[in-house]
């Protein structure tokens, strides 16, 4: 089934390291909401719902969304949060804005670096019995997966460097002035310091909006959503086959087959993909049907996925340049729609008319996402159904 | 939007105790799932996409908690994610699988979640953590505090006493005593609460609803979908949802931005839903409401938001008069009430499910004779955020 109104992204506002000291959390989310909004020429009163996305855990607070009400602009509006991911809120967005019922929508994400040990807000998510006494955080978890892929596959290493290479490469033409990060502290084998990224504060904002909407403004900078998916993995680690991403491939039949894509090795410009490690991308590669396992080390190493390939994958650095742990997914969907809309900055890729986002999270991926975003927007006959019901603006 | 209406298929909800100690986390998600997957007719292929209800994860003790719940809802490789409204997160999550079928993407979803409330040790300890660090929460607020002084400001402003508030309490634990699902069904008298502990004047150990443990379900579904296999549903036509000021203080003093005795942004969310659903006179058009108050003064100032009272003053009095109750104009909360079941995570998905209940002529000893249309709220954060439902057969 389709979306009744196909949604368009028409704000970003990207800040994958804000190192200003100055700034209060709510002046961050208020100076991020600000900024998408000003890229899409509204100012708050043309927004009718928000949706927010944070950690609890990484913010120190039981419920975010209430901190956030304010500096998003939520007061005597509808306001949602999605804590599962920085990406499901802006599903979510995307939905109530699909139902005819919202003409905008305003989706924020942040994740901060105050709490004292990252790992250990971490750990609180593993079950108390079985996992949390392994001790497992994230890093743990892109550990044993990136071991899981190197059983599976003996030259999967040799494709993971030339990822990480390729990612950082594209890190420094996006962002000169980026410090090689790697993470401190002991690794966990098989994965070095160089194919991780230390964590820092972030936020991510985007405005979304309805054809009628985009129509009667007439904005021209529009990255269309062509098809969502998103699917999980179950909680369990060993439930689950981690050389194998199931839940991805669910998730990209959704958008594909929204899209109408039936070849996705030719359907993009450009892909951004969650590499919180290169093994992360790798398995990507396969469950977004780009690339087979077997040709990860000939594709990574002939320049398939680098700039100025067949297609290129992370011109932005991906998150081995920048990091902001929790809103990392929802930063993968706003760098391709600014690709789309031109406005990508340095990296931006010339002429792009469609790409691919997916956003990975959770541990070892357990959340995955895959949007499909477009310049052309759809066919009028696909687009709007629902009449708006009147009164659900604020 | 004739044609393009969501459906209410399925609900499920658990027996609430204080204690589960026979089912861990995940088994009283599932609980409610397998309730409201036999109450639909429906096998787990026929579910598209999951919503899952969760407000504080602190109070289950595990980060992220829903991760844990994915196979309990026969989440694995579909769409699923979870919403946190605070103590509004049950209808939200109602509200957020409305809009997965509303969107047109999807023909049948499902929500569910569940608490443990009685095992979390202290939740005023955890709920204390929902203030600002530097301001408010070393005072230190919770949420019987904050609401006893939205009590001594109704007491104030609109003349409510204490024994007013007892009246509350009295009439939901009669209410609770005819639904076998709610968790204090011992019925009070005035007496008893006035006579009973001092928590935080006014309000009064039976005026404070319980810590519960218990889970929830619903399965919506597309009316294209409810019509094709011939299901019987009940219908949502009004979803609503607004916020007030995250600072307590700024809703107390000479000039708040909205007043600490009422509830401005509830009051919003039902006017959106009231809109939506064609609504245009609450008090002749509501046969039945199921109303988020934890306490029992905050059941006046949400009568009040809902439009279900001419004034707040006439409130009091037809509290008094027991237009409120079973076989009164408008029963408020026949099922008990959150003041008398409270598992946060799935409390408002309680409200929810009641009302359907009754607008489907299924709620057994306390069901409203002739109800077809009823709302449902939930109150989150500070008393800070909002939902709101119209329901009808």
């Amino acid at each position: 089934m389709g979306l009744r109104n196909q949604p368009g992204i028409i704000g970003c506002s990207i800040r994958p390291v804000i190192t200003s000291r100055d700034r209060s959390l709510e002046e961050v989310i208020y100076d991020t909401g600000q900024l998408a909004l000003k890229d899409a020429g509204l100012g708050i009163e043309d927004i009718d719902g928000i949706v927010v996305a944070a950690n609890d855990q990484f913010d120190g607070r039981s419920i975010s969304v209430m901190m956030a009400s304010g500096p998003t602009g939520g007061v005597d509006r509808d306001i949602m949060s999605t804590p599962s991911a920085s990406e499901h809120a802006f599903i979510l967005g995307a939905l109530r804005v699909a139902t005819g019922q919202f003409r905008t929508q305003l989706v924020v994400s942040w994740s901060p670096t105050e709490v004292s040990s990252m790992a250990e807000a971490q750990r609180l998510g593993a079950d108390p019995y079985f996992h949390r006494a392994l001790p497992l955080d994230e890093l743990s978890a892109h550990a044993l997966q990136a071991s899981a892929i190197e059983q599976a596959l003996p030259d999967a290493r040799v494709a993971a460097e030339n990822v990480t290479k390729k990612n950082r490469d594209q890190g420094r033409l996006a962002w000169p002035d980026a410090p090689a990060r790697p993470a401190a502290g002991p690794m966990r084998w098989p994965v070095t310091p160089a194919m991780t990224s230390a964590p820092v504060m972030g936020a991510v904002a985007m405005v979304l909006a309805a054809p009628d909407f985009i129509a009667e403004r007439g904005l021209r900078d529009v990255a269309w959503i062509d098809g969502m998916g998103w699917a999980t993995e179950p909680s369990f680690l060993g439930d689950r086959d981690l050389a194998t991403a199931p839940a991805l491939a669910a998730a990209a039949g959704q958008a594909y087959a929204a899209a109408g894509i039936t070849d996705p090795v030719t359907a993009f410009d450009l892909a951004e993909i969650t590499d919180a490690t290169p093994y992360a991308e790798l398995l990507a590669y396969e469950a977004l049907s780009l690339c087979p396992r077997d040709q990860w080390a000939a594709r990574s190493a002939d320049g398939s996925f680098a700039r100025g390939g067949k297609l290129p994958v992370n011109l932005s650095g991906g998150v081995l340049t920048w990091n902001p742990v929790f809103c990392t997914g929802m930063i993968r969907i706003a760098e391709v729609a600014n690709q789309i809309r031109g406005r990508a900055g340095r990296h931006q890729v010339p002429n792009a008319r469609r790409g691919l986002a997916q956003a990975g999270s959770g541990f070892a991926m357990q959340y995955q996402s895959a949007i499909v975003l477009s310049k052309a927007a759809r066919t009028k006959g696909a687009q709007v159904e629902g009449a708006q019901v009147e009164g659900t603006r604020p | 939007m004739s044609g393009n209406r969501v459906g209410i298929i399925g609900i499920g909800q658990s027996e609430f105790r204080s204690r589960r100690d026979d089912a861990s986390y995940p088994d009283l998600v599932r609980e409610g799932v397998i309730r409201a997957m036999e109450d639909a007719k429906l096998d787990f292929d026929a579910i598209q996409a999951v919503v899952y209800s969760l407000s504080p994860d602190a109070m289950v003790g595990i980060g992220n908690a829903e991760r844990l719940g994915v196979d309990a809802v026969g989440g694995r490789n579909k769409p699923f994610l979870r919403i946190n409204n605070g103590g509004a997160t049950g209808i939200s999550s109602a509200v957020a699988a409305y809009y997965h079928v509303a969107s047109g993407m999807f023909d049948v979803v499902l929500t569910a979640g569940a608490d443990k409330i009685g095992e979390c040790g202290d939740s005023q300890t955890v709920l204390n953590k929902i203030w600002d660090p530097s301001y408010e929460r070393p005072l230190p607020l919770g949420t019987i505090n904050m609401l006893a002084m939205s009590a001594v400001r109704y007491m104030d402003r609109y003349g409510m006493t204490e024994e007013d508030m007892a009246r509350v309490t009295v009439k939901n634990r009669h209410h609770a005593s005819l639904n076998p699902k709610a968790h204090l069904r011992k019925p009070v008298t005035i007496e008893d609460v006035m006579a009973s502990r001092l928590i935080s004047w006014p309000i009064k150990l039976l005026d404070c609803c319980p810590q519960s443990s218990g889970g929830a379900a619903l399965v919506l579904a597309s009316e294209r979908f409810i019509k094709d296999n011939h299901l019987d549903a009940v219908w949502i036509t009004g979803v609503g949802h607004s916020a007030e000021t995250y600072w307590m203080g700024d809703r107390m003093g000479n000039n708040p931005t909205a007043e600490h005795a009422d509830a401005y942004a509830l009051g919003r969310s039902f006017e959106k839903s009231y809109r939506m659903a064609g609504i245009t006179d609450p008090m002749r058009q509501v046969q039945v409401a199921e109303l988020y108050a934890p306490f029992s003064n905050t059941e006046y100032h949400s009568i009040d938001a809902a439009r279900l009272s001419p004034k707040p003053v006439e409130t009091i009095q037809r509290m008094r008069d027991g237009e409120y109750q079973i076989g009164g104009r408008i029963p408020i909360n026949p099922s008990g009430g959150t003041l008398c079941t409270n598992a946060i995570a799935v409390t408002a998905m309680a409200r929810v499910a009641e009302v359907a209940l009754q607008v489907w002529g299924r709620a057994g000893d306390h069901q409203v004779k002739g109800a077809r249309l009823g709302v449902a709220s939930g109150n989150g954060g500070d008393h800070q955020i909002f939902g709101t439902m119209v329901i009808e057969a």
